[in-house]
């Protein structure tokens, strides 16, 4: 299901930051460090298996 | 004033250590951080340390290089001492064996404060790491930590003045290898960072197509031999390119903001960076900038903000020490650092969020 990716970001950020912008700026960066880059997908980006597997891993924490 | 500064030039550790209390002597302290040449018996300095201090925490590591308030030192111990109003509450603890994936120190934690890590406001607290500069682990530590709490964490990789050889942390009047040194303060004032590294952002681009993530080696950019993609964007030969790594490292850049990954050298095809690099991960070529103009404007910037500052916290880049030492700059980088109570030193690595190289990452107490 395309889409899956920014899905799961827009969650992790929403719930770890909760409307502090200073935060979702340093979640963000997080997520690029791990190698996924944000703002880089979309509704339509196509899942990718292994950066759902580490967004999973991070949802865990939530 | 509720931080103070000390250092010591001495050569016999007693004296050092004698030399340091002296200066601290009429200061009501709660927390002393300091850092101290690799020209010192690490065992020893972290037990006469503590013993020096016994009511209170102390933590540090051996260094490449030393900074106090306006001067950058060598073979030296430098310390900066906090007072209760400075810091209202800190905790101190170790991550022994970082060949062991353990992070007990978050439970010590939130023992001593009475809330979960993620509980923990990042207006409220904040981390500081120091981690042996010759275990590699910096990111894997910073991405776990970044998993489980939102407090930030800064900090510096312990060196041993370029003779990699062994890096040490202090804490509990010891001295621990292959460990990392956690401390969370809860500041009795606002606090914020700096994070400066004096370079541009050129237009080549290298993807990471192939990359051993764990040993730091990129095998492959842009689908070539990563010494050849590399000295191509660079513009010369793979003979010529380490000429090359301290004025042109890569960085990963997010919204303007980049974190530099250094080039350490070249082994056949493969480059060996002072970073971990992962796979698909699209880095900018940088060239260096002027380090005393951009530090200077970075900490201008700053001073700016409300509140002011009464100390920095300087982890800056070994580097960056060996470039402005080349260029005959060291002593104008130390008096950019003379107007507030300052420490640091000469890291092998520096932790701002995560792992990067070339920076100087500061903390910086209002």
């Amino acid at each position: 299901m395309a889409g899956k990716i920014k899905q799961m970001i827009d969650t992790i950020i929403s719930q770890r930051a909760k409307d502090n912008a200073m935060l979702a700026g340093i979640i963000k960066t997080k997520l690029m460090l791990k190698g996924i880059d944000p703002n880089k997908f979309t509704p339509q980006s196509a899942d990718d298996l292994a950066i759902i597997s580490k967004l999973e891993a991070l949802m865990k924490e939530l | 004033m509720n931080i103070k500064t000390a250092y010591s030039m001495k050569t016999d550790l007693h004296e050092v250590v004698a030399d340091i209390k002296a200066q601290l002597d009429d200061f009501d302290i709660k927390l002393i951080v300091f850092f101290a040449s690799s020209a010192f018996h690490p065992a020893e300095i972290a037990e006469r340390m503590e013993a020096a201090f016994p009511a209170v925490e102390t933590f540090g590591c051996s260094t490449a290089g030393e900074i106090v308030t306006g001067k950058m030192l060598t073979k030296s111990v430098v310390a900066m001492a906090f007072n209760s109003q400075a810091i209202k509450n800190c905790k101190v603890d170790v991550l022994e064996d970082l060949n062991k994936e353990s992070f007990r120190a978050f439970n010590a934690f939130e023992r001593h404060f009475g809330k979960t890590m993620k509980e923990m406001d990042p207006k409220q607290y904040v981390g500081i790491m120091l981690v042996d500069g010759l275990s590699g682990k910096e990111e894997m530590i910073m991405d776990r930590m970044g998993d489980l709490t939102n407090v930030i964490f800064i900090g510096g990789s312990a060196g041993d003045d370029l003779k990699f050889a062994s890096t040490y942390v202090y804490a509990n009047g010891k001295s621990y290898a292959n460990a990392a040194v956690l401390a969370i303060l809860e500041p009795g004032v606002e606090f914020s960072f700096v994070k400066t590294q004096s370079f541009c952002e050129l237009p080549q681009k290298l993807v990471v197509t192939k990359a051993n993530e764990f040993k730091r080696e990129v095998l492959e950019f842009n689908n070539k031999p990563a010494a050849v993609a590399y000295a191509e964007a660079v513009g010369t030969s793979v003979a010529d390119a380490p000429n090359h790594f301290m004025h042109h490292p890569v960085g990963l850049v997010f919204e303007g903001e980049p974190f530099v990954r250094s080039p350490q050298q070249i082994k056949g095809d493969k480059m060996l960076f002072y970073c971990s690099v992962k796979e698909g991960m699209e880095l900018s070529l940088l060239e260096s900038t002027d380090i005393i103009a951009s530090t200077k404007k970075a900490l201008e910037d700053a001073r700016k903000e409300p509140g002011g500052i009464s100390g920095i916290v300087n982890f800056n880049c070994i580097l960056r020490t060996l470039e402005l030492g080349q260029k005959k700059l060291a002593e104008d980088y130390g008096k950019l650092f003379e107007a507030e109570p300052t420490v640091g030193f000469s890291t092998y690595g520096e932790q701002f969020i995560g792992h990067a190289n070339q920076t100087a990452a500061m903390l910086i107490l209002r």
